[in-house]
């Protein structure tokens, strides 16, 4: 069985995959766009909590356990969850701004965590750019030998940007800053509400012109590397359909928790389904009346998305963005909308191009 | 490729991950960011890759899980699991305990 198929078991029977946990809403950088809701109020989670939650989670045979924030480096037990997390088995991912991420800590990370992979925000090719970001100056600077220090420590690193009205000017810059650092650079063309659903961050929405030189480099950039992967690398059932009645696995395969122990369908979707202050995740997991009520919304949200035509994929729908966005995790929002319509532009643009090379 | 007997011990890589889904198993090499899949007796051998169980066991224990339903004899299941050790070892999945590791 392809490992497509085996995630559409679990979407479908409801088999918990991926976990992302936020550790704390602190932070050592002030990102203006970030979508944390920093008024949230509660008792968080102590150290002995985690170590019973991912208990369970190890219970629920869960393998990918991301630990995020906020800056999870900012968490106080941040090694020693991290390393229990390595102890029970999972595939263990950080997402780290990478301000803090150097000396001592970058290496106990590797030899206590040993994470599969470290993803760190990149907010722009230049300091000003950057720092005009993360409200932080030097930031930039320090984030560039930290990467370099992480590198050097054998720690793999992957590069996370979103793109907005400030950085989109310097789009390829960022790339090529990327490639010289030898390091995956994704970048997220839409900018979402703030999780209390505060719109502030959608002032630095980029332009359409903006999603659409992304998008048009990242397919020239995708063709390049298409070109070199061979064969033998790709498996044999990649590209048989795989069948499936939900259109994502938020709260059938996934979910996400808050410092404060509020447990939600994913990182994107704020719906509140349980509390881990009053209830096991296995309880949650299989009697929430929230999560049933998710799992049939992601059910409904492919016939959304199915209504839309053979190119319906291509507006990415997110319900959880549909919900920050409008309140209805199933009304397709503008930014979805956009997003298709451009990468039409960019798919007939590649359609027209030759199939050999011109000799002249 | 790595020699594998019935009182070889083998245990799973360090950077190996690996859950069951349907019986299943996705397995992830941490160091060379590799998916893989395997089958349900794929994911019963990780189990018993414990470190301490030498493959003999395996085949006991495989023998008495499969054998019975599949018309399947001792014999056959040896052969099989043996192959697949070593092709994990080769694949590095597994790895062989060694008189060090012990001390």
């Amino acid at each position: 069985m392809s490992l497509a198929r085996l995630m559409a078991t679990a979407w479908r029977q409801n088999l918990l995959v991926s976990v992302l946990v936020e550790l704390t809403y602190r932070c050592n950088l002030d990102c203006f766009f970030c979508y944390n809701d920093l008024s949230l109020k509660g008792e968080p989670l102590s150290r002995e909590q985690y170590f019973r939650f991912f208990d369970e989670l190890r219970d629920l045979e869960v393998l990918h356990l991301a630990l995020s924030g906020g800056e999870p480096l900012a968490h106080p037990d941040f090694l020693a969850l991290g390393a229990r997390a390595r102890e029970l088995g999972f595939v263990v991912r950080i997402k780290s701004n990478g301000h803090a991420l150097r000396g001592e800590l970058a290496r106990r990370i590797r030899d206590e965590i040993d994470p599969f992979l470290v993803e760190v925000s990149l907010h722009g090719a230049t300091a000003a750019t950057h720092d005009r970001q993360t409200r932080v100056p030097g930031s930039f600077e320090r984030l560039l030998a930290n990467l370099a220090e992480v590198r050097a420590l054998g720690l793999r690193v992957k590069l996370n940007s979103t793109l907005t009205a400030w950085n989109e000017g310097e789009i390829e810059a960022m790339f090529a800053l990327a490639d010289t650092l030898g390091l995956p650079l994704q970048v997220d063309p839409e900018v979402t509400p703030r999780d209390d659903g505060g719109r502030e961050p959608l002032a630095v929405t980029p332009s359409r012109d903006g999603v659409l030189r992304l998008f048009r480099l990242q397919t020239e950039r995708g063709r390049a590397s298409d070109a070199i992967i061979p064969a033998s690398a790709r498996s044999a059932d990649e590209n048989v359909p795989v069948p499936t009645d939900k259109h994502c696995g938020a709260g059938s395969s996934g979910l996400a928790v808050d410092p404060f122990g509020n447990i939600y369908p994913c990182v994107q979707w704020r719906w509140p389904v349980g509390n881990l202050h009053s209830q096991s995740l296995r309880q949650i997991w299989q009697g929430a009346a929230g999560l049933a009520a998710v799992r049939e919304l992601t059910t409904r949200a492919k016939g959304v998305v199915e209504s839309h035509g053979p190119r319906g994929f291509l507006l990415n729908f997110c319900p959880g963005a549909a919900a920050a966005h409008t309140g209805d995790p199933l009304a397709v929002y503008p930014a979805a909308l956009q997003r298709r319509e451009l990468l039409e532009q960019v798919l007939a643009a590649e359609a027209r191009r030759p199939l050999l090379p011109v000799v002249r | 490729m790595t020699d594998i007997h019935p009182s070889t011990v083998l245990r799973r890589r360090p950077d190996v991950r690996y859950r069951r889904i349907e019986g299943e198993a996705v397995v992830l090499r941490q160091s060379a960011a590799e998916v893989l899949v395997l089958n349900g007796v794929g994911a019963d051998v990780l189990d018993l890759a414990d470190g301490r169980r030498p493959v003999g066991e395996w085949i006991d224990v495989l023998a008495r899980e499969y054998g019975a339903d599949r018309e399947v004899d001792r014999e056959t299941v040896m052969r099989d699991v043996l192959d697949f050790a070593a092709e994990a070892a080769a694949a590095g999945l597994l790895e062989p305990v060694t008189a060090e590791d012990d001390g």
